[in-house]
Parts: C-alpha cells; sequence; structure tokens
C-alpha cells in the first residue's frame, strides 16, 4: 500500500506535478500511510489530487475542504490532517473558513496551489493574481488587489506559514515536513505556474523573483514575519518558513476530548441527570 | 395506526402575560408552567414576541389543564396586564367571568370582566426593584388568584436561581409572597385551579428541547449550528450540556462551514446534527448534495419560520416543506420527517439519527417555531423510557471491514447500501467522492459506471419505503365523515379541535398525521387513504401554498380538494378549526 494511486492528468509541466511528489515524499518521510492520514481536496486541478494520492480522504465541495476536515479532525483529532486545494477554492469560495481555520488554530496543513488562476475552469483570474492581471472573466485586468495569503494567515491567527515554490522539490517536502509536524494550523502557499492558462507567472517569472529566506532568519517574530509577508506586493516571493509559533490547538481546548477521540468516548447515558433539568 | 381518543374536555384554563420585550415574560411563563405541572396538573403553552430585544410586546400564554392538553385556547381566563398594550390587544379574547390584573396607575381596564386592580408601581417603587421583578408580584398574586401554592413556586425559584445564592432565591419568593398577600387582603382567591393534587412527575418542554433529548439520546456526538431563530435554543442547550453528555457542540462562522464540518464528522465516524431555520438552510444546499453523493448520513433540524429571506423570524410557518423536500442539486435519496409534538418529536429524532446511518444519506426534521418554542407538560418517566430502551441502529457502518485493500465503499448492493468503514483501519483507505465515483471511490465518467451509481442510490430509496417509511397516524373516530389531514405541529390544534367538536356535533371527527413526509410509499397511502375514508377531507396547513397537499398529489396522486390555508404567522387555533367547520358544515 503507498501513497500512489492513479496516474496523475495534470497538465505537463504543471507545478501540481512537483507539489504532489513534495506532499507524499513528506509523509513517507515522516511515517505516515494512507491509512493513517485524513486528507481533504478541494475542487480544482489541484484537488483532483484526490485520485492521485492515497489516503482516507474527502474530495469535498469547491471551497469546503477546511470546514469538512475541521469536522473530522474533531472526531479523530489524533489522525493527521491535511487540505490540499487551489488558491480559487481556498482564498476565494472558501477564503471565510480559511480565515477562521486561522483563528482557530486548528490542527491541519493547509496546502494551497497558488497558481493565480482558477485552472480547471479554464484560467479565469483568482484572488491572488497582481492587480491588471488579465483574463477570460477579466479582459482589461483584474481590478481588485490580491489577496495576500500569508499576511492574511498570520494576522488571523495560523501558528505556521510558509511559502514553497513547485519549481524546487527538495526545499518544498522539508518545508512541509515542518508544517505536518506543527501542531495547529500550518499554511504552505506554493507558488505553481500554471503552464496551460498563466502566461505571466511562469517558472522562468518565479526564477527571478523568488528568494530563500536566511538560515539565520527568526520566524517567532510576528512583526518581522508580516513584513517578509508583505513583499510578494513588490514582486518578491520569499521562500521558507515566514512564522513558526507554538500555541494551543483548537482541539486540546476541549476537555470532552482530552483523552480519547470523540469516536472512541463510551455512550452518555445518564438521561435522568438532563431530564430532571426539565422538570 | 388508529389511535381512539377523543375525550371530554375536563378543564382548560388559559393564563396570560403581557408586558415589553425586556420585561422577562418568557420566564415568568415558563415558571406558572412549573407551577402547575408540579402542582399536579398538565400544560400547554405559547409565546408571541417580535424580533426585537427591548420594546414590543412580548405574550406567553399557559393552559393549565387537567389531561393533555396540545393547543393554546382562544379565550383568556386571566390576563396578566404589565401595561396598557396587554389589555387592548387582547380584551377581544376576555369573557365574563375573565380575570384581569392590572395597576390602576397605568390605566383602567374598560371591560365587564373580572377587575383585580394591583398597584405593581407603587411595590416598585416601595421594594426599590426592576420592572423584571414586578413580575414575581404579578406571579404570587396569580397564585393566590388560583389557589395555587407559594411553596411550588419556591422549588422553582430555587431550582432556577439557587446556584446565583439563596439571596436571589429569597428576594424572589418574598416578592411573588406580597403578591400572594396583597390578595387575600383586599380580594379572595377566586379559582381552585392549581390547588395542589397528586401526579406524575413530568417535564415541560419546547419541541427544541424534545430534539436536544432526542439528539442526546441517539449517541451524537456532534452538533453544529449557526443561531438562527426559531432554532437557536437547541444550540444553547446542547451547549450547556456538552460537558455532561460529551458531546462536542460548535458553533461556526456560516451554515456552510456548519454543514461541512458536520459531514466531515459524520466521515470520520461520529453521529452528526445540524440545526437551522430557512436562510442558513438556504446555504446548506450544495452540502446536503454532496453528503448525498458521498453518501453520508446527518441529521438536519429545519425549524421553520415565516419567510421568505429574513421574513418574519419570532413568527411561525410550514413554508419550506417542499423547498426542504427538493433542496440539494441533483438526484440523491433523502428523508423528511416531521413530529407533531414534542413527544413525536423524541421518537422521531431518534429515529432521524438511525435512518442517517442505515442510509447513509441526509435525514432531514422538520419543526417550525410553533412547535420549537411552545412548551408542553410530559411525563418524565415516559421520556426516560423512550431514550433508555432505544437501541441505536448504525447499519452497515463499521469500524473493522473484511475486504481487502482494494475497499469497495460504494460497493453494488442488492439493497443499495454499501459498507461504510470508519476511516483509521489499517491497510485500508478511501474517499468520500462529491465527483461521480466507481464502487471503489475513484472519481469516473463513465456512463456505464455512473448508471451503476445513480441506481444504487435510488435503490436505498425504495429499500427505506419497504423498510423504515411510516404510514399516517389516524386520530378519532374511524367512521367519522369528516377527516382532517395535516402534518407537523398542526396535530396540537386540529387534536383538540376536534375535542371540540365531538362535543358539539355529538359525532366524531378523524385526523390522519403524517409524520414521514418524504418519499411516499404510494400504494401504502392509497391503501390508506381509499379505503377507509372517501368522505369530507380537509387538508390544513401553515402555509399559502398547500405545500403538503402538492407533495401528496405529485408522490400517489391524492389530491386534496378542500384546503385550510393560514399564513399570518400564527398557528392554527383550534377554535378557528371549530368556527371554521361550523360555518361550513
Ligand atoms: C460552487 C462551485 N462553483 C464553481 C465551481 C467550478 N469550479 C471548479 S474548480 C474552480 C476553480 C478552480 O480554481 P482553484 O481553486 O484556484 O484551483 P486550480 O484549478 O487552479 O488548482 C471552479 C470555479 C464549482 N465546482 N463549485
Ligand atoms: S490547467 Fe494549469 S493548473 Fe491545471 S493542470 Fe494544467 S497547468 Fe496545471
Amino acid at each position: 500500500m503507498t501513497f500512489d494511486a492513479y496516474a496523475p492528468t495534470w497538465c505537463p509541466g504543471c507545478g501540481d506535478w512537483g507539489i504532489r511528489i513534495g506532499i507524499k515524499t513528506a509523509l513517507e518521510q515522516a511515517g505516515y500511510n494512507p491509512s493513517s492520514v485524513l486528507l481533504s481536496f478541494d475542487i480544482g486541478c489541484s484537488g483532483n489530487m484526490n485520485d492521485f494520492l492515497n489516503g482516507y480522504a474527502l474530495h469535498t465541495l469547491h471551497g469546503r475542504a477546511i470546514p469538512t476536515l475541521v469536522g473530522a479532525k474533531m472526531v479523530q483529532h489524533k489522525t493527521k490532517a491535511i487540505v490540499v486545494g487551489g488558491d480559487g477554492g481556498i482564498y476565494g469560495e472558501g477564503g471565510n473558513h480559511f480565515v477562521h481555520a486561522c483563528r482557530g488554530n486548528h490542527d491541519m496543513t493547509v496546502i494551497v496551489h497558488d497558481n493565480m488562476v482558477y485552472g480547471l475552469t479554464t484560467g479565469q483570474v483568482a484572488p491572488t493574481a497582481k492587480k491588471g492581471y488579465k483574463s477570460k472573466s477579466t479582459p482589461r485586468g483584474i481590478i481588485e488587489n490580491p489577496i495576500n495569503p500569508l499576511a492574511l494567515a498570520i494576522i488571523s491567527g495560523a501558528t505556521f506559514v510558509a511559502q514553497g515554490f513547485a519549481g524546487d522539490v527538495r526545499q518544498l517536502v522539508e518545508i512541509m515536513k515542518q508544517a505536518m509536524n506543527h501542531k495547529g494550523f500550518s499554511l504552505v502557499n506554493v507558488l505553481q505556474p500554471c503552464v496551460t492558462f498563466n502566461k505571466v507567472n511562469t517558472y522562468a517569472y518565479y526564477m527571478t523573483k523568488t528568494y530563500k529566506l536566511d538560515v539565520k532568519y527568526d520566524p517567532s517574530d510576528r512583526k518581522k514575519a508580516l513584513t517578509k509577508a508583505m513583499e510578494p506586493f513588490e514582486e518578491k516571493f520569499p521562500l521558507g518558513v515566514l512564522y513558526n509559533v507554538k500555541a494551543q490547538t483548537y482541539h486540546e481546548q476541549w476537555p470532552q476530548i482530552e483523552k480519547n477521540m470523540l469516536i472512541e468516548n463510551k455512550r452518555f447515558a445518564s438521561f435522568s441527570d438532563i431530564t430532571k433539568k426539565f422538570v | 395506526m388508529i389511535v381512539k381518543h377523543v375525550k371530554i374536555i375536563l378543564m382548560k384554563f388559559n393564563w396570560k402575560i403581557g408586558g415589553e420585550a425586556g420585561f422577562g415574560i418568557m420566564t415568568s411563563g415558563l415558571e406558572i408552567a412549573k407551577v402547575a405541572t408540579r402542582s399536579g396538573y398538565h400544560t400547554f403553552d405559547y409565546s408571541e414576541y417580535p424580533s426585537l430585544i427591548r420594546g414590543g410586546h412580548n405574550t406567553y400564554e399557559v393552559v393549565i389543564s387537567n389531561d393533555s392538553v396540545s393547543a393554546p385556547k382562544w379565550e383568556i381566563d386571566m390576563l396578566v396586564c404589565l401595561n396598557k398594550d396587554t389589555f387592548e390587544l387582547h380584551k377581544d379574547r376576555l369573557h365574563l367571568g375573565s380575570v384581569i390584573l392590572y395597576d390602576p396607575e397605568d390605566f383602567q381596564p374598560d371591560s365587564t370582566s373580572i377587575l383585580i386592580p394591583i398597584p405593581f408601581k407603587a411595590f416598585k417603587k416601595e421594594c426599590n426593584i426592576d420592572q423584571k421583578m414586578v413580575n414575581s408580584i404579578a406571579l404570587g398574586a396569580s397564585l393566590a388568584l388560583l389557589g395555587g401554592e407559594l411553596k411550588v413556586f419556591e422549588t422553582i425559584i430555587r431550582d432556577e436561581f439557587g446556584k446565583k445564592g439563596e439571596a436571589i432565591v429569597k428576594e424572589n419568593v418574598e416578592l411573588a409572597k406580597k403578591g400572594y398577600d396583597y390578595i387575600l387582603k383586599e380580594h379572595c382567591p377566586l379559582k381552585q385551579i392549581l390547588q395542589k393534587k397528586k401526579g406524575e412527575r413530568q417535564m415541560v418542554v419546547t419541541g427544541n428541547d424534545a430534539f436536544s433529548l432526542g439528539v442526546i439520546g441517539a449517541d451524537c456526538r456532534y452538533y453544529a449550528a449557526y443561531p438562527m431563530t426559531p432554532s437557536s435554543s437547541v444550540l444553547g442547550t446542547l451547549a450547556a450540556l456538552q460537558y455532561q453528555t460529551g458531546m462536542v457542540v460548535r458553533h461556526p462562522e456560516d451554515e456552510i462551514s456548519v454543514v461541512n464540518s458536520a459531514i466531515g464528522a459524520a466521515f470520520a465516524g461520529a453521529r452528526a446534527a445540524v440545526g437551522t431555520s430557512g436562510g442558513g438552510f438556504a446555504l446548506m444546499n450544495e452540502a446536503l448534495s454532496y453528503a448525498g453523493v458521498a453518501e453520508i448520513g446527518f441529521v438536519l433540524f429545519l425549524a421553520m419560520r415565516s419567510g421568505p429571506a429574513t421574513g418574519m423570524p419570532t413568527w411561525t410557518e410550514q413554508g419550506d416543506l417542499l423547498f426542504a423536500t427538493f433542496a440539494g442539486h441533483g438526484e440523491f435519496p433523502k428523508i423528511v420527517l416531521a413530529p407533531g409534538d414534542p413527544e413525536e418529536m423524541i421518537t422521531l429524532t431518534l429515529k432521524a439519527f438511525d435512518l442517517a446511518d442505515i442510509y447513509q444519506t441526509p435525514v432531514i426534521l422538520l419543526s417550525d417555531k410553533f412547535l420549537s418554542e411552545s412548551h408542553t407538560s410530559l411525563p418524565e418517566d415516559r421520556v426516560l423510557k423512550l431514550l433508555k430502551t432505544h437501541k441505536i441502529d448504525r447499519g452497515k457502518i463499521v469500524a473493522k471491514t473484511k475486504q481487502g485493500s482494494e475497499y469497495l465503499r460504494y460497493k453494488n448492493e442488492p439493497d443499495g447500501i454499501s459498507e461504510q468503514l470508519i476511516p483509521g483501519q489499517e491497510g485500508i483507505f478511501y474517499q468520500a467522492n462529491s465527483y461521480e465515483h466507481l464502487e471503489d471511490s475513484h472519481t469516473t465518467e463513465s456512463g456505464v459506471e455512473r448508471i451503476k451509481q445513480v441506481n444504487k442510490r435510488d435503490k436505498k430509496r425504495q429499500t427505506y419505503l419497504k423498510k423504515h417509511f411510516a404510514e399516517p397516524t389516524f386520530y378519532g373516530d374511524p367512521k367519522a365523515d369528516t377527516v382532517f389531514i395535516s402534518w407537523g405541529s398542526n396535530k396540537g390544534p386540529i387534536l383538540e379541535a376536534m375535542k371540540i367538536l365531538a362535543e358539539k356535533f355529538k359525532r366524531g371527527f378523524g385526523y390522519v398525521h403524517f409524520t414521514h413526509l418524504y418519499p411516499l410509499d404510494e400504494e401504502k397511502i392509497k391503501d390508506f387513504m381509499n379505503v377507509k375514508y372517501n368522505h369530507r377531507r380537509i387538508l390544513i396547513e401553515n402555509n399559502s401554498h398547500a405545500q403538503f397537499g402538492s407533495l401528496l398529489r405529485m408522490q400517489t396522486g391524492i389530491d386534496i380538494k378542500e384546503k385550510w390555508l393560514k399564513y399570518d404567522g400564527r398557528p392554527w387555533w383550534p377554535e378557528e378549526i371549530v368556527q371554521r367547520l361550523t360555518n361550513k358544515s
């Protein structure tokens, strides 16, 4: 039993290939197998990984990969939980859920394929695209400013925020391992060239615009992390772990599941303790 | 099932209190109801209030009876006016023997009923208390007039406020005593309505309370909701009890998160439920469809209010039946149940969780403001028996499978139901796929496989009709020539109306009460309806489109021509039904 499922159907050269290798390798190196993980896939080219990566998985609705996994995690909080989705699903359609999952410090790793377009629906603009980006749905360029996922995650309460590049799988594996090892909400925003629809944010583009965070960079400083997180607005993309702090996770604050997972608890049967309150 | 139980009415006394929102009317009303049940009587209460926190007019009425009672009563026998509006708004419901409690400093009722002036304002000043505490004086006065006991009132106050300290209990009781003594001094007790007698230990529960009890009894482990009247009290009740019951009760960021998280919880192996009203339900529709195709069962509690959109938030209506029935895009099996009273709410909630597991599909439980927020007395033993004897049936949900590593989550089975493994077993994996899928849960677009899965899902509907669908219940006289047909919370008013009608016309009436609303079994319903009663049939609904009538016709071909519809945000009153029948008969 391996993580390998169907052969991927992504376009040749698509950044999704590298991301999948990154996730799979990180999971394997960390000692997981398909039976020991809960995966939640959004809808999109990215979410199509559901058929390419084995696991106990939810292939959810567009935008809903996070809240669905939040529910599953409350029931089996000891199981490793991972979300895979696109920038459209996670920051657009499901943006509200993203913010609130950060707020709650829900214990899960959210991996976002940030390609600045909607791949699966053939190239319309995504909320991370730069102002002025021209696409099928925005022929004269997008009016809105881009979302800044890294900054948004940090100010919303995420406790681990990183950025990787689909063209650098070796670094991606390291980032993902750290993210999966983190207790609490971890975001890995992956810069992912969509070779078919995005002719601006290409591999060549990222080769010149990305840089690795210095080894001496201290990810525990929230203010510095925020400053770094703002750089993509100037088309400078830091790669690595921007922010990493310890904090109580969401499930750790529920006495009901302090010892056991929710499914392991015994059935409640002291009914008269309840009915007497209504007498 | 046939239930013959048209009994003669012995006593129904209607006590009503009214005042501005923020006066604590709701608390006082419930206290009187509990005094009645703890004195050996049965109660039904009904409250009206605007969607406001302060101002506006709030009322609470309690029918006290020596027999079980299932609806409000039109005539008011005692009206406690905490302001002039209370009198003005309700004077058309008073009779000569009605008792009116009022403060002459506020107004003088222009009425031929029995007037009991009480100087509430003077008391308020004298005792230096806030408006809410004036209610205790009014309750004490009511008790004195009705022949009730202050001691009983004290037990209720102690249960309610004991935790907040003896001082609060004492203050409330002393104020009640002030009202009580005032009546004994200035007036004389009028009625022996609340005279203490022996009776069973009774609970006083709303439909929402009953649902909450069912949720606990069914071993639901995960409940999520976003507040929306009239479903909100379930969230509060279950949240308060969660540290005792062990349930996880959450209030997520929106209804979309609510329902998807419940689906995730059910996927992970726990029984899960959500609660909402029309607007929130609309937001949940896409997820309902996901649960349909991914075959994940959960219970959705839909407490209806007057729509569309924000509508009249604190008023009642049965306007979302067709919406619930057809909610979610695409075709998938879904079960819609509608209890008619709190006891049925418990029974059907327990059943709903079983059905959600057995059929691995969403089950919608319909309520409305009238059922969700009206209290009824229920013997505690009966409730405990329902909860304790309930055996949980999780159908084909298993923690261990005998299948090999090629797990067939959507295996084609004759009854349409595949084994659902709770994630965790070593050597196995599968997905809960929102795309059409193969038996092994991988995505497919093959026409052949598509048809297989569509048929498989539809087989679950057929299996349900064979195994778990329940015919309507018939109440009343099987030979009746006039039969009412309805569903949901109309049950109570119709049954009360039938008691009055039987008295009045000296003949029996019938009521066909539907609880399993969708899907309906055409043959069974036809047999039930055609064989027994082909006389005058009257469809009663609390909406303007006769939605159940449409659903019945669509699913069975039965067309009920005579439709009585009400959609002013108020429930049917028994007397209204009686009057309408009298006028038309
Ligand atoms: C509610 C809903 N709206 C729209 C769609 C159509 N849709 C499918 S994928 C997608 C966007 C995909 O973009 P993204 O999330 O960025 O993922 P990518 O394909 O780029 O990996 C959309 C709009 C849908 N499936 N569901
Ligand atoms: S359309 Fe873009 S994102 Fe989708 S597979 Fe092709 S290259 Fe990748």
